[in-house]
């Protein structure tokens, strides 16, 4: 994948959710500032990956390793996991009830520069920020006085992740479907984001079937998940190949 | 005998005759209330306390903000003297309509020593649309040990009012447990509109029993935000009867109900055509707390396109509270629109998640989102630009916010600031 040291390491990952294996044996470098497409029908076990990533508890590690720079991901509670670095982008960002999201997001950023060692942001500086992010990724601002995701569009849900993927800036970022949903300028946003924190060193995992987005992020590689293992390692060759043959064909030629 | 003696007598009398409220009685029966005793002013056993005796005001009326002090006639008067006495009841329903909670009603007359009688009047010349709003607070502090208090409220047609009203009782001040029987009565003229903030936070060994009713001219507004905390014994019952066509009724009850017990009961009844009714409740429970949330609601025959709605909630915190939710339609009309609903869980775990995976802890990410369940309620009932300006500062105030920490067991340094 690269010579580069890596920031995510996963190591033969096997994740059970419930009763069923979802994720077999998956195993992925990351390196800091790289970005990696993962492409996979649906139920290959893409978002599980994510979940398994973060914490979620439903989502159960039974074997292998995770790694993000020296922390051991899979020992840690979902919130250290956060602090350590790891962004989950949800697919379907829950609602908050009642919880303002200025207030919400600012609660998570004090939480997180506090395990950075950083001074705490004061509400003022916090809102200037907010609102300037908020503009630049096409969110209004009104929604930042909402409750957390609550009545909001599914574009301005994924839009609120991006405004928190920005003010969060964390070493790597998990995308999942970020772009559905989005109208075209908020796929513009996406690209104009992942590409300002890739520069900055941000590693990115982003999950997409939309070959326009892929091929605008530039990603340094494209897997193709199947049935809970990584079937195809590629460039952006495969996910075009992908986007013109589909999942079926793309399994065919991989076993030829 | 002077007439208000003989009224007390009466009172103690049909008491002694008719009993108190029964084990089966349909709005008691969850959480039974304490005997008549300790209601009458006679010391519960656990009441020996070497504590000085009590020394509250009773009610104190604080104007907030430019209110016109000219648009309010307030009266304190003696339940013991007979003249104003009969000024302090008059026009007030007789205690035996009081349905099921009758005997509290009969207490309180036995027990009553001194009420509040207020007015709020519109501006001379002014056109009720143009009415200016009356901001208030009334402070209710405990003036003995057991006691009945009353206020009446009477708000002119197509006046604005903003009241919060707030009872607390610090334990640290007096270690007496109370029994308080409140009564409360609101008449709202054609058009005039209320919006009423209620905060009644007793102490662990209180005994409360507040009782609500409110009578709605048409075209009147009432709503009332109401915040209660767990007590030894806490009834809160509202009784709101919409007799005019395009009233509206609006309740919210915020019941933190942390390791104690709570019974939260809303009648409602629409008698006239276009009234609406809307009830919220939010009990927050732990442990061995009981809480009790009763929403009644009944549309006459003749109430064209009346619209009703009841949601009531639970969500147990910690271990396993008794929570009993209980949405009642009666229906004598067929022109109408109802929806009730119950729920009960505990708080949402992919909430809980998200805001992990934002970097919370747990602890943080639960205070955070029983907080802003908390608040969402209140704003709900009081969601206009008056509502939200009687609202904010007294959340801003922090209390709402330590309420909760202390009621439901967290740390304040995890909720937010």
């Amino acid at each position: 994948m690269s010579s580069t040291p890596s920031l995510l390491q996963v190591r033969d990952l096997r994740v059970d959710v419930g009763e069923r294996t979802v994720l077999r044996s998956v195993s992925l470098d990351v390196p800091a500032g790289a970005l990696v497409v993962l492409m996979g029908a649906n139920g290959s076990g893409k978002s599980t990956l994510g979940m398994a990533l973060a914490g979620h508890p439903s989502y159960r590690v039974v074997a292998g390793s995770a790694r993000l720079g020296d922390t051991d991901l899979l020992g840690l509670p979902a919130h250290e996991r956060s602090r350590a670095g790891l962004f989950l982008s949800f697919q379907s960002p829950p609602d908050v009830p009642g919880v303002k999201n200025n207030l919400f997001i600012r609660t998570a950023l004090n939480a997180v520069r506090e395990a950075r060692g950083q001074e705490p942001q004061d509400a003022f500086d916090f809102l200037s920020s907010a609102k300037q992010g908020a503009k630049q990724l096409g969110l209004p601002e009104a929604m930042l006085g909402r409750p957390v995701n609550e009545g909001f569009s599914g574009g301005e849900r994924k839009r609120n992740e991006l405004l928190q993927l920005s003010l969060l800036q964390p070493r790597l970022a998990l995308l999942d479907e970020i772009d559905s949903g989005m109208d075209v300028d908020g796929v513009r946003a996406v690209v104009e984001l992942v590409q300002r924190l890739r520069a900055q060193g941000t590693a990115f995992i982003v999950v997409s079937h939309y070959l326009q987005m892929i091929e605008q992020l530039q990603p340094d590689t494209v897997l193709r998940l199947d049935q809970g293992c990584i079937a195809e390692t590629g460039d952006i060759e495969l996910a075009r190949r992908i986007a013109r043959t589909g999942f079926a064909r793309a399994a065919t030629t991989a076993e030829a | 005998m002077d007439s208000a003696r003989a009224d007390i007598l009466a009172a103690q009398s049909h008491l002694a005759t008719h009993g108190w409220i029964g084990r089966r009685s349909e709005s008691f029966r969850h959480l039974p209330p304490p005997e008549l005793a300790q209601w009458q002013g006679q010391p519960a056993a656990d009441a020996a306390c070497d504590a000085p005796p009590l020394a509250g005001t009773g009610w104190t009326l604080l104007p907030i903000g430019q209110t016109p002090a000219s648009g309010v006639d307030a009266r304190w008067l003696d339940a013991l003297d007979p003249a104003q006495r009969a000024e302090l009841f008059a026009g007030l329903p007789p205690p035996g309509e009081g349905g099921d909670a009758a005997p509290f009603a009969w207490a309180h007359r036995a027990l009553c020593r001194q009420g509040l009688r207020l007015r709020v009047q519109g501006s001379p010349g002014k056109a009720p649309g143009e009415q200016d709003i009356v901001w208030l607070h009334l402070r209710h502090q405990p003036r003995a040990q057991a006691e009945a208090p009353l206020l009446v409220l009477d708000v002119d047609e197509g006046v604005r009012c903003m009241l919060i009203e707030s009872h607390e009782h610090d334990p640290a001040v007096c270690q007496h447990g109370l029994a308080q029987n409140l009564h409360v009565h609101i008449q709202l003229a054609r058009g005039a509109r209320l919006q009423h903030l209620r905060v009644a936070a007793p102490g662990p060994q209180d005994r409360s029993a507040h009782f609500v009713h409110a009578t709605l001219a048409a075209g009147a507004h009432y709503a009332q935000a109401l915040v209660a905390t767990g007590g030894s014994y806490h009834l809160q019952r509202c009784v709101v009867q919409l007799q005019g066509a395009g009233a509206e009724a609006r309740h919210a009850g915020l019941l933190l109900a942390g390791t104690q017990a709570i019974d939260h009961q809303i009648v409602s009844r629409l008698d006239a055509p276009h009234t609406t009714s809307q009830v919220e409740a939010l009990a927050l429970a732990s442990d061995s707390a009981r809480a009790v949330a009763n929403a009644y609601t009944r549309i006459a025959a003749g109430a064209d396109d009346a619209s009703v709605r009841q949601r009531l909630s639970g969500i147990a915190l910690a271990g396993q509270p008794r929570m009993v939710l209980r949405p009642h339609l009666e229906i004598l009309h067929d022109q109408v629109q109802a929806v009730h609903g119950a729920t009960w869980g505990a708080l949402p775990a992919d909430a809980l998640f998200y805001a992990g995976q934002r970097g919370l802890d747990e602890a943080t990410a639960r205070a955070l989102i029983i907080d802003g369940m908390a608040r969402a309620v209140l704003e709900r009932c009081l969601d206009d630009a008056d509502g939200a300006s009687l609202l904010e500062p007294w959340l801003a105030s922090g209390w709402l916010h330590q309420a909760i920490a202390r009621h439901l067991s967290i740390p304040q340094e995890a909720a937010h600031g």
